[in-house]
C-alpha cells in the first residue's frame, strides 16, 4: 500500500479517552490527499491492518503516565511503546501490544511516531477537559507540519 | 495459629470503578471471594433517555469495540418489536452474515491470542509469536477475514454505521459479498485445523453443573432471534425476561449481579449455546467435534476455547452459505411507522446472551433503556467458578494460583478478557 497513515486511538463515549478520534477531526481536510485517517478503538489486530503496508505511521492515544493531563509526549513507536505508559483503552490489547506483535510478525511500518497525550482517567462521557482538548488541537497542529 | 491469606487482583484502572477480584484464605479455607469485573453500561442508558430511537445501534455499538454488531443488533430487535416491524428474507439473511464477521474475529482473537498463550505456557499471544509465529499468524489471518465481512456490511469494522432499524441504509451487491468467498473457504480449513490445534492441549479437570442460558431458535444456531431457554427448563419469550432474570446490586462496588429469580448463578456464553443448540450446529462443526473427543455437551468452562472454535467453523460455514444463496433486497430496510410502545431484544453476542429493552414515546424518543451485557450476567457464575478453582489449587505457590485464576477468568471471554493479562495482584499472609 505504502504511503502514510494517521490513527487516532480511544472511544468517544469514554471522556478523555476520545482524545485520539478528536485529533482525527481536527485534522480532516488539512493534509494531503492519499494521508489516510483512521479511527480505532485500539485493538492491536485492527492497528496491526491500519498500519499494514504503509510506509509511515503516526498513531494518537490517550495515555496514562503520571504527568499533568493535556501533557503531549511524542515518541519513535518502533522502539516499543514506552513501558511507563498506560494506554487508556478500555477493551482491548491496544497500542503497546500491537507494537510488540507487529514486531513478532514483522507488521510495523518503517516510520512509526505515537503521541501520547496525557489523561487522568477514563470514564463514560462525551466531554474533553480543556487541557486535554487544549492537547488535542496541539497535537494535531504538529502532526499537520510533521507531515507538510 | 490463624495463617491469613488474601489475594486481591485489580485491573490497572481502565475505566473508574472497574473491577476487582478479591480473595481471603484462612486456615486453608476460603473465607470469601469477591469478583466484580464489570460495570453495566448505565451511563449509555441514561445518555439514550430522550435521544431518538434511531440513534440506538450507533450509541450502543460503541460500549464494546468488540462486538459492536451484537449491541446494534439486540438495539435493533428491541426497537422493531416496539414499533412491530418484521424484518425477513434477504435483510434477515444479512443480519446473520455481519453477526458470523462479528463471531469469527471475536472469537479467533480471544483464541489465538488471549486464550491459547495460557494453555501453552505463554504470558501473551506476544511472547507466543516468538516461538509460534505461524499459529499468531493464522489467527490474525482468520480475525481479518471475518473483520472482511463485518467491514463490507457495517461500512466499518470498529463502530459500523450502516446497520438501522428495519435493516441497513446501504445493501451489498451478490459481486461484493463473492469477493469475501476466496478467504472464507480458506477460513474453513483454518477453523478446522483450529478446533484440531486447540483440542490438543492439556485441560484442568472441571465438570460444572451451570444453569446454560441462550437464546434458541427452531431452525438455527442462534444469532438473532428466538426463546430465551435455560438447561434447566426456562423457555421463554424475550419480552418476559425481567420476569424471570434479575438485576441485583452489590453492595461492594458499583457493580449489578444478575441471577435467575429464585435460582441464582446462570451461564450465558459458547458452553451454553453449544450444549442448548448442538444439533443445529453444521454437519461439518458437528462432526469434527465429535472428533476431537468434544461430544454433545461440554461442562468444562477450560474447554470453551473448543467450543469458540467450532462455533467458529459454524460462522464460517454459515456465512458461505448466506452469500451463496443471497439475492439483492429491492430495498435495504423495511419501512415503518414509529409508534408509543416497549421492544425486547436478545441476541447472542460472542460472548453471550445480550439483552436491551427500550420504551419509545410517541415522537420516536426514547423514554427508558436497559441493557444487559453478557459479562454482567456471567459474574456470579465467574465467582462460583474460581471458588471452585481455589478450592482446588490452595495449595500452589501464589504466583501459578494466579495464572490458574485468570486462565479461569478468561474462560469466559469477559468484557475485559485482555485485561486480565494486566492484572495487579497482591497476596498478604497474616
Amino acid at each position: 500500500m505504502g504511503g502514510v497513515v494517521v490513527i487516532g486511538v480511544g472511544n468517544r463515549m469514554m471522556g478523555d479517552d476520545a482524545a485520539g478520534p478528536a485529533v482525527i477531526d481536527r485534522l480532516a481536510g488539512r493534509l494531503a490527499p492519499g494521508v489516510r485517517l483512521v479511527e480505532s478503538v485500539g485493538d492491536a489486530t485492527h492497528l496491526l491492518d491500519s498500519w499494514g503496508g504503509a510506509q509511515q505511521a503516526i498513531v494518537v492515544d490517550a495515555v496514562v503516565a503520571g504527568g499533568a493531563p493535556g501533557t503531549v509526549h511524542r515518541v519513535d513507536g518502533t522502539e516499543g511503546f514506552p513501558s511507563a505508559w498506560r494506554s487508556a483503552s478500555t477493551h482491548l490489547i491496544g497500542v503497546a501490544e500491537a507494537i510488540d506483535l507487529g514486531r513478532a510478525v514483522d507488521m510495523l511500518p518503517e516510520q512509526l511516531v505515537v503521541y501520547g497525550i496525557e489523561i487522568e482517567s477514563v470514564a463514560p462521557g462525551v466531554e474533553l477537559r480543556p487541557e486535554v482538548e487544549g492537547a488535542v488541537g496541539l497535537v494535531a497542529g504538529r502532526i499537520v507540519e510533521e507531515l507538510s | 495459629m490463624t495463617n491469613a491469606r488474601e489475594i486481591s487482583v485489580e485491573y490497572l484502572a481502565r475505566v473508574e470503578g472497574e473491577g476487582s477480584m478479591h480473595v481471603k484464605v484462612v486456615d486453608d479455607r476460603i473465607e470469601h471471594v469477591d469478583f466484580s469485573i464489570f460495570e453495566p453500561p448505565r451511563f449509555f442508558e441514561a445518555f439514550l433517555r430522550g435521544r431518538p430511537h434511531t440513534d440506538a445501534p450507533d450509541i450502543t455499538a460503541r460500549i464494546c469495540g468488540i462486538c459492536p454488531i451484537a449491541y446494534q443488533m439486540s438495539s435493533v430487535h428491541a426497537m422493531e418489536g416496539a414499533f412491530g416491524v418484521t424484518v425477513g428474507g434477504a435483510l434477515r439473511e444479512l443480519r446473520r452474515l455481519i453477526y458470523c464477521g462479528e463471531w469469527i474475529e471475536s472469537h479467533a482473537l480471544h483464541v489465538y491470542l488471549l486464550h491459547a498463550p495460557d494453555f501453552l505456557g505463554y504470558e501473551s499471544g506476544i511472547h507466543m509469536a516468538a516461538d509460534h509465529r505461524d499459529v499468531v499468524e493464522q489467527g490474525l489471518r482468520l480475525k481479518k477475514a471475518g473483520n472482511a465481512v463485518v467491514t463490507l456490511l457495517g461500512g466499518r469494522e470498529i463502530h459500523p454505521i450502516n446497520v438501522r432499524v428495519g435493516g441497513f441504509y446501504r445493501v451489498p451487491t451478490k459481486k461484493e459479498l463473492e469477493a469475501l468467498v476466496p478467504e472464507l473457504e480458506w477460513s474453513r480449513d483454518a477453523a478446522v485445523a483450529t478446533i484440531k490445534f486447540v483440542s490438543g492441549f492439556t485441560f484442568p479437570e472441571a465438570e460444572m453443573d451451570f444453569e446454560y442460558v441462550s437464546v434458541s431458535h427452531p431452525d438455527e444456531y442462534p444469532f438473532n432471534e428466538g426463546r430465551i431457554v435455560s438447561s434447566k427448563g426456562l423457555d421463554i419469550d424475550v419480552s418476559e425476561f425481567n420476569r424471570y432474570f434479575l438485576e441485583e446490586h452489590v453492595e461492594r462496588s458499583n457493580a449489578l449481579h444478575s441471577r435467575v429469580r429464585e435460582r441464582g448463578a446462570y451461564h450465558v456464553g459458547p458452553l451454553a449455546r453449544y450444549n442448548l443448540n448442538f444439533e443445529k450446529l453444521t454437519p461439518l462443526a458437528q462432526k469434527t467435534a465429535w472428533e476431537v473427543g468434544l461430544g454433545e455437551t461440554c461442562n468444562n468452562p477450560f474447554k470453551s476455547i473448543i467450543v469458540r472454535s467450532v462455533e467458529t467453523l459454524y460462522a464460517v460455514e454459515e456465512a458461505l452459505r448466506i452469500i451463496d444463496a443471497y439475492d439483492e433486497p429491492a430495498e435495504p430496510f423495511v419501512a415503518y411507522d414509529v409508534r408509543e410502545g416497549e421492544g425486547h431484544g436478545a441476541t447472542e453476542a460472542p460472548r453471550g446472551m445480550l439483552y436491551h429493552r427500550y420504551r419509545v414515546s410517541e415522537d420516536g424518543r426514547i423514554a427508558d433503556a436497559q441493557i444487559v451485557p453478557p459479562t454482567a450476567q456471567n459474574q456470579l457464575t465467574i465467582e462460583s467458578d474460581l471458588r471452585y478453582v481455589l478450592e482446588r489449587h490452595l495449595d500452589l505457590p501464589d504466583e501459578e494460583l494466579s495464572w490458574v485464576l485468570e486462565q479461569s477468568i478468561r474462560n469466559y471471554d469477559p468484557c475485559i478478557s485482555c485485561a486480565t493479562h494486566f492484572l495487579d495482584l497482591t497476596i498478604e499472609r497474616a
